[in-house]
Formats: structure tokens, C-alpha cells, sequence
């Protein structure tokens, strides 16, 4: 009923209101229009408050990102080693020291024009070389650059004068980088300061790259719509519109993909970079990070390490057509790669010059000379992979503070004791012989249990050398290539020491401290030993399973016989062999067992060729080291090591002793291939072969160097050779580049030892009658006072003792 | 014959009472050797053994006057520059001895001086020095030490070698040099 009534009174007004409603309607309709848009209104104002809050915060985030790069280390600077500087004197033979190829390995390079010599240049002229030396930081004594003229004359420097004529006595050459703590990304720069950088280089890199850089704000329009229309001419993306600025923003922040909104935020960070920093500091920001190429597996960046690389030149000594040629291989370092593509190079390097010549940077003579000279590069010198076992070997030795992360990007100089000479030597002669008997002996039958499709077992190695008065260690090559394996067999690999461990045990008997037991000219038998062990009894025999009878400690030791070792250390006691060792330099563990005199001990190259070392220095044993100093990045000393003095560990005499046996060893014995190869002078070394000959050793000296020669597999098997074959050979063609054939000095003979003539088939004093006499070395009062036994002597008629036999 | 034999028996009798004339005017005849100790210096050792021995004697030479300047790291450098260049150079250790005795630095002091010593034992041109400069720097290594008996000892016997070097107790660098 009700909505009956409802419905009339509907009906009933329908007229009256029909217009009013409709006006109603419109109103309403405005309103709820103007409501939608003033929710449109409002939704879009929120959404560019939003919009603008979260640009701001983008923005906040891009400046802050900025500010902490910027602010904060700006690049990771691996820190590189040094060697120790070559010092080059009037007499020294420049060829054996390869002075030629030190400065090729230095980028120094041959200056072609007449007029005075440019600082990292060299002059060849009949007779003389000249050359204008870098100068160098070095936590022990900087040099100046300077011009040094070396006057030559077969083969040797015969004098060396200044720019002046005056003569110079001695010369420290620039150390040469060796290597670097590189971080996971493997990249080099050398860090320049814009005040340093010529103003050529800045020059052609704004011409080629960016000519307005001094004028926009980060980012180029005219520059961008250029590319546009220069792209859409050629169909396809040929050139950037990057601004230098928009360059390092994308090097130092962001990937190289090519999306618009990588291009959009890098433009905005561009912006960012150019309100917050001015052009010169975001110039030098380029210029150390600007990607320049490769050498090897290593990622060039920046002006300063590319010029290194490139010419052997600091970046202020750069030239005009050097500099434009660095600015033209910006764009593309790999395909305008000078090395590779020199005409690429070249002609590309012309466009820089005309560039700057067009945009008035460069008078046109100038531009023009340049464009005429050719392309002159420094010699490429790759780093040698085996190099870096020595490298491993330092970094353990700095101190704890110089870790991993912080040597990979602190930019630290660091200094060491490696002789690049003697490294090169060891490293061909370590390779050359490892080559040379795999190829005699074939590869290894494979062991039980082995994968007959897995590659053979390769021979493995290590050269150590030693410079026995102070511990320096002159060269490093702990395996066969460090690429395949980082492992250092010349410092962790423990292996046993065969023989090369028998002049421990003899100097321990012929030390003053055990009585001494023995002379060089005592008697020890050669003949079945039985030694009761607590693992059972011991029965040793000598590497031909013979027994000499009686023998001469001098010619036991000289033919390495084992039973004769055994006893020696039965006498003396395995306690004092131990003991001796330790005073000589084995750290590793050694087991106190009659076995220890034969050398079953597992002891690491860098050990032994320490004992030897001490040998060699008359008893003073040396601490080894590898490290001098380092400087950081502004060229500061933060660490130095002098030279610390070696500790008498062996009285002289018995040091002395135990040489003269050792040179025995080299004259007449198991070592005698040494002279058999032309070596001459004084040299003293011991081979060493374990059992089934797993492990070859060779130790020697001379007076000025100690070097060990290990070879064998890692995993132990035999090798089929003996030592004599097997090390020494490399031991002497790494010594014979060291030295030549003469090798320099004398082993120094201590007061306390006297030389007396003894029949070498007793031992006995000779006296004149005595048919065989040879001269021996004794501590003072332990000669022998027998004679030798008339019967010998009455041997000999009158025509022999007359004219001799 | 008797009258040639008479003039020998003379000439032997002034020449004999010479030296005893001498002898009681206080002449000594060891100052001889002692003036050639004199020579026993750095300087002196150029020439004497090969090129490499004189160019590490050089850098000797040139840490001794950093030394005599008030340098001592550039002289320290110098130092092991010469060892560097010639490891058997025994005066290169001498001089690091003598360094480090004027820095107190006893230990390595000795341990130099003992590596110079062994050095100067194969070299027979300059085995003396090992008394006439070893001697005075262990006794100054035995007064640093505070072992004065024996530094006196030692003393006076490098003094009776040279005395107008050891008076003092001091090898200064440019009496080395």
C-alpha cells in the first residue's frame, strides 16, 4: 500500500520536477565529474609526490653511491714486487747480466733522432751504450734519473761517464716488476695526479672523446643527437653519445648492458658526478679508470699503466703522437690494440691529431710531424707465471697485517731479494731439464688403481738459490708451471733427503763437540752392519749392493756409500745427528732412527739448501729472506728489513772440513759431471737419491751461491735415473748461466787447519817413500802421527820414487 | 881474504850496535808494520782482487761518508748495496759491524764482525785486518756489553796495533775509509 502511494506521488510530480531534476542531474553529474577529477586531481598528486619522493630517494641513493666512491678508495691498486736492482760496474760482463734485455723488459727504448736523450730512451753508437736512466723509489737508497754512457769492450763495460764525462764507479739499474697481488678482477694501474698529466694527453682525449667536457653538466644533447643522426644514417648504433663524464660514470658504478634505464641512470649520475665534483677531479677519476687493453691475462686501466705498457714511459714524459695515440685506443682498446693492430693504430691515432689540430688544440705543424712518426712501442714483457711461487713465498713472509685483500688493492711498492738474472737461469734450467728427461725416460708406467684415460704423471721440480752470507733468496721456481700447480715444492713440499743428508751426519762427527770421532783420513768399514731397532733389526747397504771393505771418510763420503754413513752415525749418535741438524737449519720433524744418517728424514728444499748455505758461509748460518722493504702508493717507507747478520752455528774448522769433502764430492765422486761440463773453480755439492728413486736432489755452492735441484713426482714413484742423471744436470746448466765456466772466489780456509800429506790407502802421514800421497785437511793436533806402513813404502824401487809414478 | 872477512865482521858489529842505539832512543822498528796496518783501509783494498770487489769496496766507500755525514740509513744502503754486488767482500761486513756498534745494536754487531772475520780469513792480502779493526770492535761489542775486563784486554791490544786509531775506543767511519 504504501509503495502504491509512493509510486502515484512519483508520478503525480514527474512534471513539475522534470526540468529541475534534470538540472539535478547536471549539477550532480559536475559534481561527481569534478569529484573524479578532483580525485584524479589528488591520485596524481600523490603519485608525483610519491613519484618525486622516490626520484628523490633514487637520486639520495645515486648521490650517496657517488659520494662514497668518490670520497672513499677510489681504485683497487694491486701492490707489485721488485726485484733487487741490478748493479752494473766497470768490469762486469753486461752480456751475462742481459743489460740489452733489461731494457727491453723495461720498456726503455731506442731513441732514432739526434739531440739529447729522452729519459727513458738509450743510444746504440759503435763501442758505447747510452742511455738516460729512470729514476726509482726503493726503501734501501732512491736514484735519481740520470744519463749514464757504459763504454763496452768485449763483452764487458769497460768504464761508465755521465752526461758530464765524469766517471762512475757503480750504477743501480731500476728494479724490475716482477709481479702483482692482483684481486679476483686482475687489473693494473699505475695512479696519476692531473697536475702530471701533459697537456696534450687531456687534449687529444677531449678531442676524440668529448670536445664540450669543459662546458656541459654531464651529459651532451648536441652530442647526443649527433649520434642519433649519424646512427640512423648508418642503420645501426656506430657512435656513442657519452660525455667523458657519463664514461667513468659507467665504468665506475654500473654493468656495460645497453637498456634505457642503464642509460638513464647513468645519465643522472652524470649529472649527479658534475654538481657534486669539479672537471678536474672527475678528469683525473677518467684517467685512472679508463679500461686501455690487456698484457696477458692481466686488465690494463688508466693513462698511467697504459703508457708503461705501451712506451716504458711515465705519463709526463709523454709525446704528442704517443699521447694521441692513447687517446685513440680509448674507444676501443682490443680493436685499435697497437700491438696487434698497428695500422689500426696508426691510422686512428692520425684521426686524433687531425681532430685536435681542426678544434685548434695543436698547431698544425705539430699535428702534422706527429702524424709522420711512426708507431714506436716498448717490448711487451709478460709476466712469467713461475715467478709467482717466489711471490707466494713473500707474501707469507710479510707481516700479518699485509694480508690478501689488502696487498690486491692498497697499491703497496714491495721490495724483494729476487735476482732477475739468476730467476731467468733458474727457471729455463729447471724447464729445459725436466723437458730433457721426460723425453729420455718416457712417461711413468701407470701405478695400480690409476685411470688409463688420465694423463700421465709429469715429472715435477724445483730450483732454489740462496746467497749463502746473508740468506737472500736470488731465485724461487717451486714446480713446473705455477698454472697448473700453485703447490711450492721448494718451501711446503717435505720430501725425503737421501744422501744429501750424509755431511749433517759427518759433521757431526768431525765437530770438536763429539771429540771429534773422526779425520777425513780416518778409517770406517764397509761391510755388513746389523742395526737392532725397536721396529726390528736394520740391515743397510750402499746404492750398488757392494761392500768396499776398509775406506777413507773422505772417499766414502765421495762415492756417497751408505754403510759406512750408517756406522759414522752409530758413532756419533743418532741424539747429536739430530741436533746438528737443527743447528744447521731443518725445522722439520727428523726421527731419531739409525736411518736418519742415510737421510730418510722428509725435509722441504728451502731446509737443505739453508745447511748447505752454512756450509758455505764457514758455520755462520744465514736466516733466509725474501723481503727488503715496501713503500705504499705515495712512496713512503712503511716497512724495511736490513740485512741481519748469519749466526755461528758450526765452528769454522768443521765447516771448512765438510766443504773440502763436498768439493771432493764435485772433483771426484758422485758429482764429478760438474767438471765433466767445463765447470771450474771452487764447488762443493752432494747428490742424492732415495729408494727405488723417487727423489733426485743436487746441492751445491760455491762461494757466492747455494742452489738445490729437487726433481720427482708428487706422488711418489720411481723415476729411473739416479741423481747424478736426473738433478745435477739442471743444477749445472743453472750454474754455468749464473757463473760461466770460471766460477769467482775460495772457499776460506780458517786458522786451526793444518795441511798434511797422507797415504790415501791408510790414512797414514806419507812420508817420502810412500808410494801414493795426497795432501789432507785436519783440525790442528788431530793429524795422524802413524806413518804409512813401511812395508808400503819399501814397495817402491829406486827409478819409481826417482821419476815417480 | 882476512881483510874482506875483517870488513864483514865490522860492518856486522855497527850494524848491530845501530839497532841497539836505536832500541835505547825508543825507535820502533814494528811502526813498519804498523803504518802497513794503516793501509789495511777500505780505500787501500781497490785494485787488488777483481772489478766486482771494487765496486762493492766503492759502495763501501760511499756508506762510509754518508756515515761521516750523519746519514746512516743512506749509509746503511750503501752497506748492503756493497754486499749486494760482492757477498765475500769482507770490509762490507766490516763496516755494517762498525755501523751498528755506533747504533748499538750489539747483537748485530757481532754477528757482522763475525761474518767479516770469516771473510778475512781467506783473504790473504787483508787477512790482518781481522786484528788490526776486529779486535778494537769486539772490545768496543764487549763494552757495549758491559763486559769490561775483557774490552780492556782487547783495548790495549788494538791499541799496540794503532794506537792513534784505538785511543779513543772508537773506529770512527773515516779512519775505515
Amino acid at each position: 500500500m504504501a509503495r502504491a502511494r509512493k509510486k502515484a506521488a512519483g508520478r503525480s510530480g514527474d512534471g513539475a520536477r522534470g526540468k529541475a531534476g534534470r538540472e539535478d542531474e547536471d549539477d550532480s553529474g559536475r559534481s561527481r565529474a569534478l569529484l573524479r577529477a578532483r580525485r584524479v586531481g589528488l591520485a596524481i598528486v600523490l603519485l608525483a609526490f610519491v613519484s618525486g619522493l622516490w626520484v628523490a630517494g633514487w637520486l639520495l641513493e645515486l648521490d650517496r653511491t657517488v659520494v662514497s666512491r668518490f670520497e672513499g678508495r677510489r681504485f683497487s691498486v694491486p701492490s707489485r714486487v721488485y726485484a733487487a736492482p741490478m748493479v752494473i760496474y766497470p768490469g762486469v760482463d753486461w752480456q751475462r747480466l742481459d743489460l740489452g734485455g733489461w731494457l727491453a723488459r723495461m720498456g726503455y727504448r731506442e731513441q732514432q733522432e739526434a739531440g739529447p736523450l729522452v729519459v727513458g730512451h738509450y743510444r746504440w753508437l759503435p763501442g758505447r751504450l747510452r742511455v738516460h736512466l729512470r729514476g726509482f723509489d726503493h726503501p734501501q737508497l732512491p736514484e735519481p734519473d740520470r744519463k749514464v754512457e757504459f763504454r763496452l769492450e768485449q763483452g764487458r763495460v769497460r768504464e761508465m761517464r755521465d752526461d758530464r764525462g765524469e766517471p762512475i764507479a757503480v750504477v743501480a739499474l731500476e728494479p724490475e716488476p716482477i709481479s702483482s697481488f692482483y684481486g679476483t678482477s686482475r687489473e693494473q694501474r699505475d695512479l696519476v695526479k692531473i697536475e702530471n698529466v701533459p697537456a696534450h694527453l687531456i687534449s687529444a682525449i677531449y678531442a676524440i672523446e668529448d670536445r664540450r667536457f669543459e662546458e656541459h653538466h654531464g651529459v651532451d644533447p648536441r652530442r647526443i643527437v649527433g649520434a642519433m643522426l649519424a646512427n640512423l644514417r648508418a642503420g645501426r648504433i656506430r657512435q656513442g653519445g657519452s660525455t667523458l663524464t657519463q664514461q667513468l660514470v659507467k665504468n665506475f658504478f654500473l654493468t656495460p648492458e645497453r637498456t634505457l634505464r642503464r642509460k638513464l641512470t647513468e645519465a643522472v649520475m652524470a649529472l649527479v658526478v658534475e654538481a657534486r665534483y669539479a672537471k678536474p677531479q672527475i678528469l683525473e677519476a677518467y684517467l685512472n679508470e679508463i679500461y686501455m687493453g690487456r698484457r696477458g691475462s692481466t686488465a690494463i686501466h688508466g693513462v698511467g699503466e697504459a703508457s708503461r705498457f705501451f712506451f716504458g714511459k711515465r705519463v709526463p714524459d709523454l709525446a704528442l703522437d704517443e699521447s694521441a695515440l692513447l687517446a685513440a685506443v680509448i674507444q676501443s682498446p682490443n680493436r685499435v690494440s697497437p700491438h696487434r693492430h698497428p695500422e689500426r693504430a696508426r691510422s686512428r691515432r692520425n684521426l686524433v691529431l687531425e681532430l685536435m689540430e681542426e678544434q685548434g688544440r695543436v698547431p698544425s705543424l705539430e699535428a702534422s710531424r706527429a702524424r709522420e712518426r711512426e708507431i714506436n712501442l716498448a717490448a711487451v714483457a709478460l709476466e712469467s707465471g713461475q715467478d709467482r711461487y717466489f711471490l707466494d713465498e713473500l707474501a707469507r713472509q710479510l707481516p700479518e697485517v699485509y694480508d690478501e685483500e689488502l696487498l690486491s688493492v692498497e697499491g703497496l711498492r714491495i721490495y724483494s731479494t729476487l735476482d732477475t738474472m739468476i730467476q731467468h737461469a733458474a727457471v729455463r734450467a729447471l724447464h729445459d731439464g725436466l723437458e730433457a728427461l721426460e723425453a729420455r725416460l718416457g712417461p711413468p708406467p701407470a701405478r695400480s688403481g690409476e685411470d688409463p684415460d688420465e694423463p700421465p704423471a709429469r715429472l715435477q721440480g724445483c730450483l732454489l738459490a740462496m746467497r749463502p752470507q746473508t740468506g737472500e733468496i736470488l731465485a724461487m721456481v717451486g714446480g713446473r708451471d705455477y698454472a697448473t700447480s700453485q703447490w711450492n715444492r721448494c718451501t711446503l713440499a717435505r720430501r725425503q733427503v737421501g744422501s744429501v743428508f750424509k755431511p749433517v751426519v759427518y759433521a757431526a762427527a768431525l765437530s770438536p763437540q763429539s771429540g771429534p770421532l773422526l779425520t777425513l783420513a780416518s778409517s770406517v768399514e764397509d761391510s755388513p752392519l746389523l742395526v737392532e731397532t725397536h721396529d726390528g733389526p736394520w740391515e743397510p747397504v750402499n746404492y750398488d749392493k757392494k761392500f768396499r771393505g776398509t775406506v777413507l771418510v773422505r772417499d766414502a763420503l765421495e762415492r756417497s756409500l751408505n754403510v759406512p754413513a750408517a756406522r759414522i752415525g752409530q758413532q756419533v749418535g743418532i741424539g747429536k745427528v739430530v741436533e746438528m741438524a737443527r743447528r744447521l737449519g731443518v725445522q722439520s720433524r727428523l726421527p731419531a732412527v739409525p736411518s736418519l744418517a742415510l737421510g730418510t728424514a722428509e725435509v722441504s728444499p728451502l731446509e737443505i739448501v739453508t745447511v748447505y748455505s752454512t756450509f758455505a758461509n764457514g758455520g755462520l748460518r744465514p736466516t733466509p729472506r725474501s723481503f727488503i722493504g715496501l713503500l705504499d702508493e705515495r712512496g713512503v717507507g712503511q716497512e724495511h728489513w736490513p740485512l741481519a747478520g748469519a749466526r755461528r752455528v758450526l765452528d769454522p774448522g768443521t765447516a771448512y772440513l765438510t766443504t773440502s769433502l763436498l768439493e771432493g764430492v764435485v772433483d771426484r765422486g758422485t758429482g764429478a759431471g760438474i767438471r765433466a761440463r767445463g765447470l771450474r773453480g771452487p764447488i762443493a755439492g752432494k747428490t742424492g737419491t732415495t729408494d727405488d728413486e723417487y727423489d733426485l736432489w743436487f746441492v751445491g755452492y760455491t762461494p757466492e751461491i747455494a742452489a738445490v735441484v729437487w726433481v720427482g713426482y708428487d706422488e711418489p714413484q720411481p723415476i729411473g735415473v739416479p741423481s747424478s742423471r736426473g738433478a745435477l744436470p739442471i743444477w749445472v746448466d743453472f750454474l754455468s748461466e749464473v757463473t760461466g765456466e770460471r766460477v769467482r772466489g775460495a772457499f776460506a780456509q780458517p786458522p786451526g787447519i793444518e795441511r798434511v800429506e797422507i797415504d790415501p790407502r791408510s790414512g797414514a802421514r806419507a812420508l817420502s817413500g810412500c808410494p801414493e800421497r795426497r795432501v789432507e785437511f785436519f783440525l790442528t793436533g788431530t793429524a795422524p802421527e802413524a806413518t804409512c806402513p813401511r812395508d808400503a813404502r819399501r814397495r817402491r824401487g829406486f827409478f819409481d820414487r826417482l821419476f815417480g809414478s | 881474504m882476512r881483510d874482506s872477512l875483517r870488513a864483514l865482521i865490522r860492518l856486522t858489529i855497527a850494524l848491530l850496535a845501530a839497532i841497539c842505539l836505536s832500541g835505547c832512543l825508543g825507535l820502533d822498528f814494528s811502526r813498519s808494520r804498523r803504518s802497513g796496518d794503516r793501509q789495511l783501509t777500505v780505500s787501500a783494498a781497490i785494485g787488488q782482487i777483481d772489478a766486482t770487489r771494487d765496486a762493492s769496496l766503492r759502495l763501501v766507500i760511499a756508506g762510509l761518508d754518508e756515515d761521516t755525514a750523519g746519514r746512516p740509513a743512506r749509509a746503511l744502503a750503501n752497506y748492503q748495496r756493497a754486499v749486494r754486488v760482492d757477498a765475500t767482500n769482507p770490509f762490507a761486513f766490516l763496516a755494517l759491524a762498525r755501523h751498528h756498534l755506533e747504533g748499538a745494536s750489539v747483537e748485530e754487531a757481532s754477528a757482522f764482525l763475525d761474518q767479516a772475520r770469516s771473510l778475512f780469513e781467506n783473504d790473504d792480502l787483508h787477512g790482518r785486518a781481522v786484528d788490526v779493526w776486529g779486535v778494537g770492535l769486539r772490545a768496543g761489542i764487549d763494552r757495549e756489553l758491559g763486559r769490561d775486563a775483557e774490552a780492556d784486554q782487547r783495548f790495549d791490544a788494538a791499541r799496540r796495533l794503532l794506537p792513534e786509531i784505538w785511543g779513543d775506543e772508537r773506529l770512527s767511519s773515516a779512519e775505515l775509509r
